[in-house]
């Protein structure tokens, strides 16, 4: 019987199976912690100095690839294995509103060391509400600078020392008039896009598309008056109209894009995508202000059974000393006031034309205003991105743009 | 007579070289942007020839990531899944073809239905079901699921239905063969391409699964190749020549095994027939 | 559809008997086939009925279900970007499964032919293309079409023709799109007609070649009517498939389908709305209208498929 064999090498395959997936106890009187993060979201030399410092902690990380945001919803709706400690990309504005999912970290004693960190940041992972709640603890932070080409800058009359582009370039209006001056002697364009404008504008206000209450408050003066910034490099013709991919990264090697507004994370991608420019590139302050794009939080589920052991693990890789080291190790820009002034982050960078560009991003670290996302940030700005890029690449009347934008936002907000 | 043969013959080999020019071109780039830095793939124009970075990038993933243990994991899953699917889908088929019974063309239409449903949307449900019964980190969340699929039985169904001769399976029932000798000896043998198909490409489907080995396993020790493959991206900026190397070190495997397993597509009749 | 699936292929006569005795006569057939209902009723039901239900309530993922009634539908109905999809859906199928299915069919039928050369390794060489990573396809794709520095723009800038915006126009960047999944699965289906032509006995071309009958005449006249249960196949598969179109669009294009949602499908506007927007009651309500479509839509390509 042939068939019977392939039965029981069928049947012997399954128990195989099973039976790999039982045993796993290994720890005796050790604690067991998970951790959910991705790749360079935090140091993993540092992760492996975990158990080290903790000898009654048996630390499993877990590097979660892709996408990191779908595992962890589909998770805490199955309702199971969920890790003790998870890390939140930028969206954790989402996850304020379910904060019965995470530990409250004020309960853990995260007051205490408040101090150390960066207020605005701080006040990203709190859930709005009478008692205060903390689902995270802050760690990397993205500020934001104009990064502009000394050369381009030169040719077309501009300064180019960064604190004189700083004094020149306040305000948008000045970056506006630079840019005609910049796109006249030189064909090149002053920004990538409108719609990374827009984003860098927004990451600038304080007010943004909700207040603490969640009403929606996107057409205010502030939001319209960023909207038509936006606008007026398209009509002037100040854009490349390049957002992302490798198109972008061929106009920025190519000198047609003279500068652009960014987070500091912006640092690393561009070396890999315009390496025949390296030297000729400078940051200095960002028009209208300092602003924050990105940045990540690590917090510990409400589900684990080691609250208080999770919480001193976190809290001991995120010190200011350990948050340094995942800066010079994976280039996480600091949350902790201690690291970013450290010596040790300021280094001359051969990229930048040998400018320590670190000054520039930790002065706008510390100014970036303290802001509110609310639930549904992303759903709302989609849509206004998505009306600029019609603006931008099929020439939509703005002004009809602003009112279809406004309009969907009208409709979206009456389903949730 | 000779020499128009000639030239079909030179003819058909142009069409076809065509077909793989533009079949290989992406994969061939592949192959040489994992030979590259990344500056040097994000490059206008594209580097088209191949780099001197293949080591330096294979190092890079091999530090970065357990390749083998993903790879190992990745075959179990495959090699169960495809054992599993070509018994429990041929067995499926060939009767919807071949037999008939109360209620089978409701069954059939039913089955053909269920692979109407998007898939998408019953991710968090599925994770539910899994959950509930415990398998959440297991690999029998990966195999057992995918088992006995519409899309197999429908193809071996169909397959038969042109291939497998009425007359011949009235002689083995005349030989005294029951229902699932039928199956065994008379239509496995003449489903041979229609198995090699279905079991290479079960196999692929499996290799290239990334989303629900990604929500449903925990345990680094059992990531499958693809999770294993998408811890390389990272979250600010992505070495790209890394990524590529990996990525064409997972495919190369996938490519010799369709090469080796790709000669049953001879059916077993031409086999008998024109010896080669 | 009943008709169509009422072939000629009962090896066992069938005699008037009552129904019951009939099903345990042929309990064997039922065991045979039973692998899938069981496993569909323990895996499949529970996802189906809960997004049933789903698309009744307004749910964030993580919050209370609110039941709206029918409110997800009426929304869906009146909502542009949903119509705007299904009109996308429908374009990149027509102009994407013609020229694959075509082409497919003419590779699997040279494969074929008696006596050619280096046939496994034409074989693998066209199937390459369905193992080729997506991540780099989409790379691939991106600096073939891109806007500005694209090699297809490269290439007409040399002769004096201005860069073309590939996938910034709603119409060329569905062609783009096309071409993609062509590209991937033309490879595939041909595969899958070569496993069906082998089930054509070589005698019959012999015999007909014989009859002086050209390899033109052959095609048409014997090949193309046997291997029509397998091109049956395709055919849904591909309906299917195409209706579903998701990797190509999110991969090239982002999660918001491109400038203006121009390159945005049924399956990525639903994952738009669920796994981006959070909108899971919706997706739910995008779902089952997409399941209806795909239904509707493989039954009249099988009608149409049955009468050639």
């Amino acid at each position: 019987m042939r068939y019977l064999r392939l039965f029981i090498v069928l049947a012997c395959l399954f128990s195989l199976v099973a039976c790999g997936s039982t045993s796993s106890s290994t720890g005796q009187h050790k604690t067991k912690l998970t951790l959910w993060y991705w790749n360079r979201s935090l140091s993993d030399d540092l992760i492996a100095q975990v158990e080290k410092k903790f000898p009654n902690i048996q630390l499993e990380p877990q590097k979660i690839g892709g996408d990191f945001r779908l595992k962890l919803q589909t998770t805490l709706v199955g309702g199971d294995g969920a890790p003790d400690i998870v890390m939140f990309n930028d969206w954790i504005a989402q996850y304020l509103p379910y904060k019965e999912y995470f530990a409250n970290l004020y309960d853990l004693g995260a007051a205490d060391i408040q101090k150390d960190y960066l207020d605005w940041k701080w006040n990203l992972a709190e859930a709005p509400g009478d008692k205060k709640d903390l689902i995270a603890l802050p760690v990397d932070t993205g500020p934001t600078a104009l990064f502009y080409r000394t050369d381009l800058f030169e040719k077309a009359g501009l300064p180019t020392d960064p604190d004189q582009v700083s004094s020149q370039l306040k305000t948008w209006e000045d970056y506006i008039a630079a840019g005609e001056q910049l796109k006249e002697k030189t064909g090149a364009y002053m920004v990538d896009s409108i719609v990374n404008v827009y984003n860098q504008e927004l990451g600038q206000l304080p007010k943004k598309y909700f207040d603490k209450n969640e009403n929606y408050i996107g057409d205010s003066p502030e939001i319209k008056k960023a909207w038509d910034i936006a606008v007026e490099f398209n009509k002037r013709g100040l854009s490349a109209k390049i957002d992302s991919g490798t198109d972008w990264n061929a106009a920025v090697n190519n000198g047609k894009i003279a500068s652009f507004v960014n987070a500091v994370w912006e640092k690393q991608i561009m070396q890999d995508a315009a390496p025949d420019t390296k030297g000729k590139w400078h940051v200095a302050s960002a028009p209208g202000g300092a602003g924050n794009v990105g940045g990540s939080f690590i917090g510990v589920m409400a589900s684990s059974k080691h609250q208080k052991e999770a919480y001193e693990v976190i809290k001991w890789l995120m010190s200011p000393d350990n948050q340094l080291k995942n800066y010079l190790d994976v280039n996480l820009f600091p949350s902790a006031v201690g690291a970013l002034e450290s010596d040790k982050m300021k280094q001359k960078e051969d990229f930048y034309g040998g400018q320590d560009t670190s000054t520039v991003f930790e002065e706008s670290a510390k100014e970036v205003p303290k802001t509110y996302f609310g639930e549904h940030y992303v759903t709302i700005n989609s849509i206004f991105q998505d009306e600029l890029k019609l603006v931008e690449r099929s020439g939509k009347n703005p002004d009809k743009a602003w009112k279809d934008a406004q309009a969907q936002v009208k409709r979206e907000l009456t389903r949730f | 007579m000779v020499g128009k043969s000639w030239i079909s013959k030179g003819l058909t080999h142009l069409v076809l070289l065509i077909g793989v020019v533009i079949s290989v071109f992406p994969f061939y780039w592949l192959a040489v942007m994992s030979t590259n830095t990344t500056s040097q793939i994000l490059h206008f124009p594209p580097k088209l020839i191949f780099g001197n970075q293949l080591w330096i990038n294979l190092k890079h993933v091999f530090a970065n990531i357990d390749f083998l243990q993903g790879f190992t994991n990745t075959l179990i899953v495959a090699v169960i899944s495809v054992v599993g699917t070509l018994f429990f889908c041929s067995l499926a088929g060939f009767t919807f073809a071949k037999f008939k019974f109360p209620g089978r063309n409701f069954l059939f239409v039913s089955l053909l239905i269920t692979m109407m449903i998007p898939s998408q949307i019953s991710f968090i449900p599925s994770f539910i079901v899994m959950a509930k019964i415990g398998w959440v980190n297991s690999y029998q969340s990966l195999i057992v699921p995918g088992l006995a699929n519409a899309f197999g039985i429908f193809w071996i169904r169909q397959y038969c239905d042109g291939s497998v001769p009425d007359e011949l399976l009235e002689a083995g029932r005349l030989d005294g063969c029951n229902q699932f000798r039928l199956y065994w000896n008379i239509a496995i043998p003449i489903l041979r391409p229609a198995l090699a198909f279905l079991g290479i490409f079960t196999f692929i489907g499996v290799y290239n699964d990334y989303l629900w080995p990604l929500v449903v396993i925990n345990n680094p020790d059992r990531f499958t190749l693809q999770v294993v493959l998408s811890q390389l991206n990272g979250i600010y900026n992505t070495d790209y020549g890394m990524v590529m190397a990996g990525t064409l070190l997972a495919t190369v495997p996938l490519i010799i095994i369709f090469f080796i397993f790709s000669r049953n597509f001879i059916s077993g009749i031409a086999d008998g027939a024109v010896k080669d | 559809m009943k008709e169509a699936l009422g072939t000629n292929t009962n090896v066992l006569p069938v005699k008037k008997r009552s129904l019951w005795s009939e099903i345990w006569k042929n309990r064997v057939s039922y065991l045979f086939i039973s692998p899938f209902y069981i496993l569909f009723l323990i895996f499949g039901l529970f996802p189906i009925l809960f997004s049933l239900y789903l698309a009744f309530h307004s749910w964030t993922g993580l919050g209370e279900m609110k039941f709206v009634g029918l409110a997800q539908f009426k929304y869906l109905l009146t909502e542009p970007d949903f119509w705007h999809s299904v009109g996308n859906t429908f374009a990149i199928w027509f102009i994407s499964t013609i020229p694959m299915l075509f082409f497919a069919l003419v590779i699997a039928f040279l494969l074929n032919l008696p006596l050619l050369k280096f046939r496994g390794i034409y074989r693998t060489l066209f199937f390459v293309t369905n193992v080729t990573s997506i991540v780099a396809v989409a790379i691939i794709f991106q600096s073939i079409f891109n806007n500005n520095y694209g090699l297809v723009n490269y290439f007409l800038s040399l002769f004096g023709v201005d860069p073309v915006k590939w996938l910034d126009n709603s119409v060329l960047v569905k062609f783009v799109l096309a071409s993609m999944v062509v590209w991937r699965f033309t490879g595939y289906n041909a595969i899958i007609y070569l496993a069906g032509l082998q089930s054509i006995p070589q005698t019959l071309y012999e015999a007909a070649t014989i009859d002086g009958a050209n390899r033109r005449q052959t095609f048409f006249h014997i090949t193309i009517p046997l291997l029509r249960p397998v091109i049956l196949f395709t055919v849904i598969m591909t309906t299917i498939g195409s209706m579903q179109l998701f990797t190509e669009p999110q991969v090239l294009l982002g999660d918001s389908g491109g400038v203006g949602g121009a390159g945005m499908t049924l399956s990525l506007y639903m994952y738009n709305q669920a796994f981006i927007q959070s909108q899971f009651g919706y997706a739910s309500a995008v779902s089952w209208a997409l399941f209806i479509i795909i239904g509707l839509f493989s039954l009249i390509n099988w009608k149409f498929v049955q009468r050639f």
